[in-house]
């Protein structure tokens, strides 16, 4: 995911189930497992150890090394393309043909990290470190896991000389973390018939769709089917300023203050989609008590005001049912002992689908309820502008059944009795582009990570050895799944 | 000063009269000439100050403007060991000239800081750092505080030189880096380190200006003998933070600006003191009649609660018989898309004598009511302490006739009508350090300035350019009243 990375909502599956004797006897040959656990390790390991980050780095080498490997197992060169605007930022794309019966399904992973000092880590970032049961290293968890695992369950398909109902296409990608462009934006604009499919997935995995548990005992499988748009607004008060020994009344820092403390107050209106209608719905199943109730209600009545009010205290599910703004910088004065003739706030909003950034803009402005404070938009690159645009987030992609039917078998094969809900990620991810070029787009990842390590940008991150070998058996598995019909 | 006051100008026209009258009645022809000399003098110093950057930032440097002075003084004839540029940081070097008397009596210092505070190009209608004459103001960063001021000590002390004059008393003239911050390589290092050179009878610091009008109108003379004390505090909020996609309640941006919003609120306790008390009894005699009522009914005991609500009402009433404390910077959160981790805001007080710094700690801490707020220290080298000094501020001076009767004869003389009022500053300039040294420490410098268009520490800073050649002129016929006999 980009520089967008909120905390994984419950925790992950531990070990001992991972090795349990359920998902042990599941398997098919151990002589296969070994085989196919190894080839995900070694591109997994090639993988973090070529750096990819937008300073230094280079996707180019990344998608190099994995195409080499498809061109080694035999795909057609026609087959592995790189290519990308930038040298050092070119995406891999790879088709492993089927019958054609159905049309393509799209697998999307980006290649790129972001930044990983040396001295802040406990190990190299750029080296695989295996330590404790856990894999260490940039990009552990997002995402080259995850690019790893779905580059070898091609290879193994393409060995077993499988022959899908629809062609699986791949492609690694560029500038998804930091920079602009060159990823699957440029492949959609440039090259749609490369990667043209019937719906997209994406193993960009750990924000929030995935295997959950808590306390060792897996809650839910996620898959994400909707995103909130990201929008950050700039609040700022001037005032003429002045001597900090004669306190004028008026003062830019205690305006935006009071403004602040408005939003802070202020809650958006409760807003479901068939995405988070559907979560409430099947997690209500999952729990019990006044959670499942309170669930229960509000897929029935997103009015239900007693409810609404105690699922708002839990910050992950008052994501799920409203637009959020949060106040996340201030800045203000220039010198200690002067009165502030500047002062200015970052509010970073998350929206809903169907709603605009301008829309959020003005109900900022409403709710700020002060001429004195202007909101203006600032885009991802910095910029600044008066007005934010108008464009609506993406309503969410529909619940297909030929996407749900065999996730929800392979999931019940691997992990039975698992809830498999839908989710709507409160972060960006490059499916805004598959789903703006309308390729309906899911994430799903498969891998089980605990709370506590959700360090996906930052330092020390990791993902257990166990979780990594499952995700790798079942992302395999439902590539089948999918095309086997 | 490091505690302020404005400037505008009154309208040109009438102080041209009023200079015309001034000098018309005792300057001859040749006097005249001389004045004007030194009008292009003290004009050129100016010019030449204002364009050398002396703010506390790595683009500033106090010594360059040392040096430049210095060499202006040796080029007037002062002897290459009357004129000492010293100090030990060498981008903060101070200057020291004297010019040598008969020795009757003990000398008078003149002191006066070389530094400013910092200007951003883009706040101002003008570059902050060039001398521009504009519709009768002068507008660049210190034109007030305090360049116009040094420019005007510096021109008298170089007239007197080449009119071959020889006083009373040595006049030593101190001008100084570490004013408006910084740290301690200012006044405050000469006291410790070079008493001998700057040892005097008496004190007069240029740092505030005197001549305070209404509409234009001169309304007095305004002369320091008292300062509130200068203390800086830190208010920080610490929090775990966490993505911004799920947002907390628990958020140290609204913890901190709730905390500014009660600050905003309160009002420290009324009180007057001996200068304070003498300050409103002779300003009663001068003003409009409901606020000379009100003055008197303030100095009434118990005071009269309404007079006492109107009078709070004006900025300068409030500054003089309250410590006055406002937030003057902000600063929070890392990122925009992470829930801030921390969040701080730097609240400057004004200390009324008899007023400990910890005192109004402790205050702080009451009135913010949130043990989440933690209050420490800033001292002027920034760093910052737990608690803060217990000191509480020098009591007020005698008012020496030796420096009070050619001012009263002088502003009588060319403002007449005007009084000489004493008063207490609500900012704290280097005359804490020369009273606490024993050095009894009066300031005024004779520019013309309406309080509600001060603008020192503001943008678009300036003086009136003949309130400023008018100050030129009354400062040099005061230096050589004062040391004449």
């Amino acid at each position: 995911m980009s520089r967008d990375t909120p905390r994984f909502p419950l925790a992950a599956l531990l070990a001992p189930l991972l090795a349990g004797a359920v998902l042990a006897a599941d398997r098919s040959g151990d002589a296969a497992d070994a085989a196919a656990d190894r080839l995900a390790h070694d591109i997994f390991k090639q993988l973090i150890e070529i750096n990819t980050t937008d300073s230094v780095g280079s996707v180019t080498a990344a998608a190099e090394a994995v195409a080499q490997r498809f061109r080694a197992a035999g795909f057609p060169a026609a087959d592995v393309s790189v290519r990308g605007p930038n040298e050092r930022k070119k995406n891999l794309v790879v088709r492993l043909r089927g019958t054609g019966q159905r049309r393509p399904v799209l697998l999307i992973g980006h290649l790129d990290v972001v930044e990983a000092p040396r001295e802040d880590w406990s190990t190299d970032p750029f080296k695989l470190t295996e330590k404790d049961g856990y894999f260490y290293g940039r990009g552990t968890l997002d995402m080259k896991s995850g690019d790893a695992i779905m580059s070898a369950a091609l290879l193994r398909l393409k060995q077993e000389g499988y022959r899908g109902s629809r062609d699986i296409i791949l492609a690694l990608t560029a500038d998804e973390e930091d920079g602009c462009c060159n990823g699957v934006e440029w492949l959609v604009h440039n090259h749609r018939e490369l990667i043209d499919a019937e719906f997209a997935l994406n193993h960009d995995g750990l924000v929030g769709y995935s295997i959950t548990s808590e306390h060792g005992v897996p809650q839910e499988f996620a898959f994400s089917a909707t995103e909130k748009m990201y929008a950050d607004y700039q609040l700022t008060v001037t005032n003429a300023g002045g001597h900090s020994s004669l306190p004028r009344s008026d003062n830019a820092i205690y305006q935006l203050a009071a403004g602040l403390l408005r939003i802070g107050r202020y809650s958006f209106p409760v807003e479901l989609n068939e995405v988070t209608r559907a979560y409430f719905e099947r997690m209500a199943k999952a729990r019990s008590g006044e959670l499942a109730a309170d669930m229960r209600a509000i897929a029935r009545n997103p009015g239900d005001a007693q409810a609404v009010a105690r699922l708002s205290l839990k910050p992950d599910l008052n994501a799920l049912m409203r637009t959020t703004c949060v106040a996340t910088r201030l800045e203000g004065g220039h010198s200690n002992n002067a009165l502030p003739q500047r002062a200015a706030g970052v509010v970073n909003c998350r929206i809903l689908p169907g709603h605009s950034k301008e829309e959020v803009r003005k109900e900022l402005i409403r709710v700020l309820d002060d001429p004195a404070i202007t909101v203006r938009y600032v885009a991802d690159d910095g910029a600044i502008s008066d007005t934010a645009p108008e464009q609506r987030a993406l309503s969410p992609s529909p619940l297909l059944p030929q996407v749900l039917g065999p996730l929800e078998s392979t999931v019940a094969a691997l992990w039975p009795g698992l809830p498999v809900v839908p989710f709507m990620n409160a972060s960006a991810t490059d499916g805004i582009f598959t789903r703006a070029a309308g390729i309906p787009t899911y994430g799903v990842a498969g891998l089980a990570v605990d709370r506590d390590d959700m360090h996906a940008h930052g330092r020390d991150e990791r993902l257990r050895v166990a979780a990594f070998y499952r995700g790798n058996e079942f992302f395999y598995r439902y590539l089948k799944a999918l095309t086997t019909d | 000063m490091t505690a302020g006051t404005g400037a505008s100008a009154i309208a040109g026209a009438l102080l041209l009269t009023l200079i015309a009258c001034a000098t018309g009645a005792t300057a001859d022809a040749a006097g005249a000439r001389a004045a004007s000399d030194s009008d292009a003098l003290a004009r050129e110093l100016l010019t030449q100050l204002i364009a050398i950057n002396t703010t506390d930032t790595e683009r500033g440097n106090v010594t360059t403007a040392t040096e430049a002075m210095a060499q202006r003084l040796r080029t007037a004839g002062f002897p290459a060991a009357d004129v000492q540029v010293l100090g030990p940081s060498e981008r903060k070097k101070n200057l020291v000239v004297r010019l040598r008397g008969t020795g009757k009596h003990k000398p008078v210092l003149l002191i006066g800081h070389l530094d400013v505070v910092e200007a951003r190009r883009e706040d101002w209608s003008t570059d902050p750092f060039q001398l521009v004459e504009k519709d009768g103001d002068f507008y660049g960063r210190g034109t007030l505080d305090m360049k116009g001021p040094d420019a005007i000590m510096l021109a008298a002390l170089i007239r007197l030189k080449q009119e071959g004059f020889t006083p009373a008393r040595d006049i030593i003239l101190a001008l100084t880096a570490d004013e408006e911050g910084g740290g301690a390589n200012g006044v405050q290092w000469l006291l410790q380190h070079h008493r001998e050179l700057i040892d005097a009878q008496f004190v007069l610091s240029g740092d505030d200006y005197s001549v305070l009008t209404e509409n234009g109108r001169p309304l007095f003379f305004q002369l320091i003998a008292s300062e509130k004390v200068y203390a800086d505090f830190q208010l920080r909020v610490t929090n775990k933070g966490g993505h911004s996609s799920e947002p907390v309640p628990d958020n140290a941006i609204y913890t901190l600006t709730r905390g500014l919003d009660r600050l905003a609120a309160y009002e420290f306790p009324f009180e007057l003191n001996a200068v304070t008390r003498e300050y409103y009894r002779r300003l009663a005699q001068i003003e409009s009649p409901q606020r000379a009522a009100d003055m008197r009914a303030i100095l009434r005991d118990p005071p009269d609660e309404q007079a006492l609500a109107r009078l709070s009402q004006e900025v300068v009433d409030r500054s003089i018989t309250r410590t006055t404390c406002v937030a003057t910077r902000l600063d929070a959160g890392h990122a925009n898309n992470a829930l801030p981790q921390r969040a701080e805001a730097v609240v400057n007080c004004r200390i009324l004598p008899g007023h400990s710094p910890e005192e109004v700690r402790r205050r702080l801490l009451q009135v913010l009511s949130d043990p989440a707020i933690t209050v420490s220290y800033l001292a002027s080298d920034g760093t910052l302490h737990d608690a803060a000094p217990a000191g509480r501020g020098f009591p007020p001076p005698p008012l020496l006739p030796e420096m009070l009767t050619p001012l009263d004869r002088l502003v009588a003389e060319t403002w007449p009508g005007l009084k000489v009022i004493p008063a207490m500053s609500a900012g704290a300039s280097d005359a804490k350090y020369t009273s606490t040294a024993g050095l009894p420490t009066y300031t005024f410098s004779p520019l013309t300035v309406d309080p509600n268009d001060d603008r020192s520490h503001g943008r678009d800073e300036r003086i009136g350019v003949a309130s400023f050649y008018q100050a030129n002129e009354f400062f040099y016929r005061y230096l050589r009243l004062v040391t004449a006999h």
